[in-house]
């Protein structure tokens, strides 16, 4: 059973340091190079690293039994400095010994947590598992280093774009988790007044706060920006943050809004009704503002009406009109002398360069009260005649 | 010698004792059962019609006075029929009827003028029909309410309210012209026979020989489309002399708040105009007043004509 004590040589080629002299003249590993190697190690894929005191680290650690029965192992961890604390976990608990079956391998995890005052260099670890048979010994080296951590990247694809206010703008972005850990990166956006922002992850659609990026990995984030209507023109920064832990990336984007005038016809006290009287002129002031965000340049106002009717517009050109600015038209409407009672549709138009606007007015056209008067001049008549024939042949 | 006081002293009381005649009268009774008999069917059936096919209108209540179900004619084209009738019936005899029992003499003895006689005739036969109208009026709401379900909006108040008025006045005028033959013509029953024709020629006939007029008076020219429409515009004028179209075209424009017009519309006048949409009240009695006060014109000219022969006959037969 000694020979197979000191068969650690496979897996720790690359930087183990063994106490034990390599046995590569073990005779019954070498009968045949196809037959498996024979024993019970302590392995770790990361023997030598270097750490940031203060934080945990996690030390994977793998227990290979290839002897030909089930193997009990105490394990124990020497050369811890003081003041550093550290577990061995294995499926969740707390682990003094582990049970492993032959042929199969057991997965422990070293948990290390230096203080945050630890010095800076390299500390020798010793670990070992004692079986049986004898013992497997796994020596650790962990530096600990004032180098920061690396930490996480933020990488738009086209920092500055550039749209009107109604464009929904896309900023791609790459995160890059250069950490030593998985983690969920919350994601934030500081932006003017006015601009709506979602975050996406790749081209999905659901909208999120946060994504997880495993450590070295990189995922695609998705900024969404959409802008409120009164959004005036002009450059714009926008901030985009992401924190996980003390890991925190930013990148810093911009957007150029191009502006667009939008004009609004808006009727008398906002009504778009009103009453005219045939063949004869009636005015309405409507009103001619610019919503949008740009100056709205020569504006024309004309109308579509009925055939025979005249409309006309006092201004019916107007040089510009800033943002925001109103302008009162005078809207003078004159129904053809033969237009029938009841309710028409007139629509009025103001165009721009790059917009146009319409208001249908519904104008009630009255008749003219000139036949009720007539009507009244024939009652009149009539009862004149009447009073006449009274006093002419009365009281008889 | 000049005469003293108003011509018109003692009228109300001649009024009031000719609507109480009138009232009472088995004659009035028959022509008036006839009226309710003729009308409630009309809107039984129009409220029949209303029911199945109309699902929602802002001018519910008018519809009863307009919808018209096979083979009944609607309420309001009854009463353009029937309501000279009843104004015949009331005024046919109204003067040589007094001649005819001797009466004559006997009113003429008490202290009023003779003016007073004929007005209060007239005003008595008025106040009549004014008062059966009513009460048409109010049945056809009481049966709208009943039947429909619904009470009446104030826009159908406010049209039905001008179409009984107008109503009243197109009655008014068939009572002034029998009052005038009762005047002109001796024998009740020759004034009556007189009354009757001239209101079938009108309700009946006009409508028939109005084309042959007009197409005398303006001819039509195939080629000539401007000459179809003064055909048609003379034609409209000559049936306008008959007061039942003009009661029609007014009933029509009151009863129907869609409708915008009594004469022929040009395609470019409808252009940009918003079929369907109904007029203002005013508006649709503005539209009709010319009709309406040529009603009430003829109304007076008729009595008045009727007053100048009274007062000028001879009383002491």
């Amino acid at each position: 059973m000694n020979t197979r004590t000191s068969m650690f040589w496979g897996a720790l080629v690359a930087c183990t340091l063994l106490s034990n002299a390599p046995a590569y003249a073990q005779t019954d590993a070498m009968k045949t190079s196809s037959v498996q190697p024979y024993g019970f190690w302590l392995t770790t894929p990361t023997p030598e690293f270097t750490a940031n005191a203060g934080k945990k680290i996690s030390i994977p650690l793998s227990v290979i039994n290839d002897t030909e029965e089930p193997r009990r192992a105490e394990i124990t961890l020497n050369g811890v400095p003081d003041g550093w604390t550290y577990a061995l976990k294995g499926s969740g608990h707390e682990v003094a010994a582990a049970m492993v079956a032959p042929g199969d391998t057991g997965s422990l995890t070293l948990e290390l947590t230096p203080p945050s005052g630890a010095k800076a260099k390299a500390y020798p670890l010793d670990i070992k598992a004692k079986y049986s048979g004898g013992t497997a010994e796994l020596p650790l080296a962990v530096t600990i280093s004032d180098a920061p951590e690396a930490s996480a990247t933020l990488v738009p694809e086209l920092p500055a774009l550039r749209g009107g206010v109604k464009t929904s703008f896309e900023y791609k972005m790459k995160l890059t988790n250069d950490g030593a850990d998985d983690a969920l990166f919350n994601l934030a956006a500081d932006v003017p007044p006015g601009f709506q922002t979602t975050f996406k992850k790749g081209y999905g659609s659901e909208e999120i706060t946060g994504i997880p990026v495993k450590a070295g990995q990189t995922a695609d984030v998705t900024l969404q920006v959409k802008l409120d209507n009164s959004v005036p023109a002009g450059q714009y920064p926008i901030h985009v943050m992401t924190v996980a832990g003390d890991q925190h990336a930013a990148a810093d984007l911009a957007l150029q809004v191009t502006g667009s005038p939008k004009l609004d016809l808006t009727g008398p006290q906002q009504r778009l009704s009103g009453t005219a009287v045939a063949g004869k002129e009636t005015s309405f002031t409507f009103k001619l503002d610019n919503s949008g965000s740009a100056p709205a340049k020569a504006v024309k106002l004309a109308a579509t009406a009925p055939s025979g009717w005249k409309v006309s517009f006092d201004p019916a050109e107007l040089p510009g009109l800033k943002p925001g600015d109103e302008q009162d038209v005078n809207v003078t409407i004159k129904p053809t002398e033969k237009a029938i009672a009841g309710d028409y549709m007139v629509t009025m138009n103001a165009r721009a360069e790059g917009t146009s606007t319409s208001a249908r007015f519904r104008t009630t056209v009255e008749t003219s009260t000139m036949w009720g008067i007539v009507g009244l001049g024939v009652i009149g008549l009539a009862v004149i005649v009447l009073a006449m024939a009274v006093m002419r042949y009365g009281r008889r | 010698m000049k005469r003293e006081g108003s011509p018109l002293k003692g009228v109300m009381t001649i009024a009031l004792k000719e609507a109480a005649d009138h009232m009472t009268s088995a004659r009035m009774h028959l022509i008036m059962l006839l009226v309710l008999l003729t009308a409630a069917g009309a809107v039984y059936a129009a409220i029949d019609q209303i029911r199945a096919t109309t699902s929602e209108d802002p001018f519910l209540f008018l519809k009863l006075f307009t919808v018209a179900r096979q083979p009944l004619p609607s309420f309001a084209s009854f009463m353009g029929f029937l309501l000279p009738l009843v104004a015949i019936a009331l005024g046919f005899d109204g003067v040589n009827g007094e001649f005819g029992r001797r009466t004559m003499s006997r009113i003429l003895a008490q202290p009023i003028y003779r003016d007073a006689v004929l007005f209060g005739k007239f005003l008595g036969g008025m106040l009549v029909i004014g008062i059966a109208l009513l009460t048409l009026w109010l049945l056809m709401i009481g049966l709208g309410i009943l039947l429909l379900g619904l009470p009446p909006s104030a826009g159908d108040m406010a049209r039905s309210l001008a179409y009984l008025a107008a109503t009243l006045i197109y009655t008014g005028v068939w009572l002034a012209l029998a009052l005038a033959f009762s005047t002109l013509i001796k024998a009740p029953a020759t004034s009556a026979l007189a009354a009757l024709s001239v209101w079938l020629i009108f309700s009946i006939f006009w409508s028939m020989i109005t084309p042959f007029v007009a197409n005398v008076i303006s001819p039509v020219d195939p080629f000539n489309p401007i000459s179809v429409v003064n055909a048609f515009e003379t034609q409209q004028a000559l049936a306008r002399i008959s007061p039942a179209t003009l009661y029609g075209e007014v009933a029509q424009m009151l009863l129907d708040p869609a409708s915008r017009s009594v004469g022929p519309v040009f395609m470019s006048q409808m252009q940009g105009a918003l079929v369907g949409a109904p007029l203002p009240t005013l508006q649709s009695i503005l539209i009709v007043w010319p009709q309406i006060s040529g009603l009430f014109a003829a109304m007076v000219l008729l009595f008045t004509g009727a007053y100048v022969f009274f007062q000028r006959q001879e009383v002491r037969a």
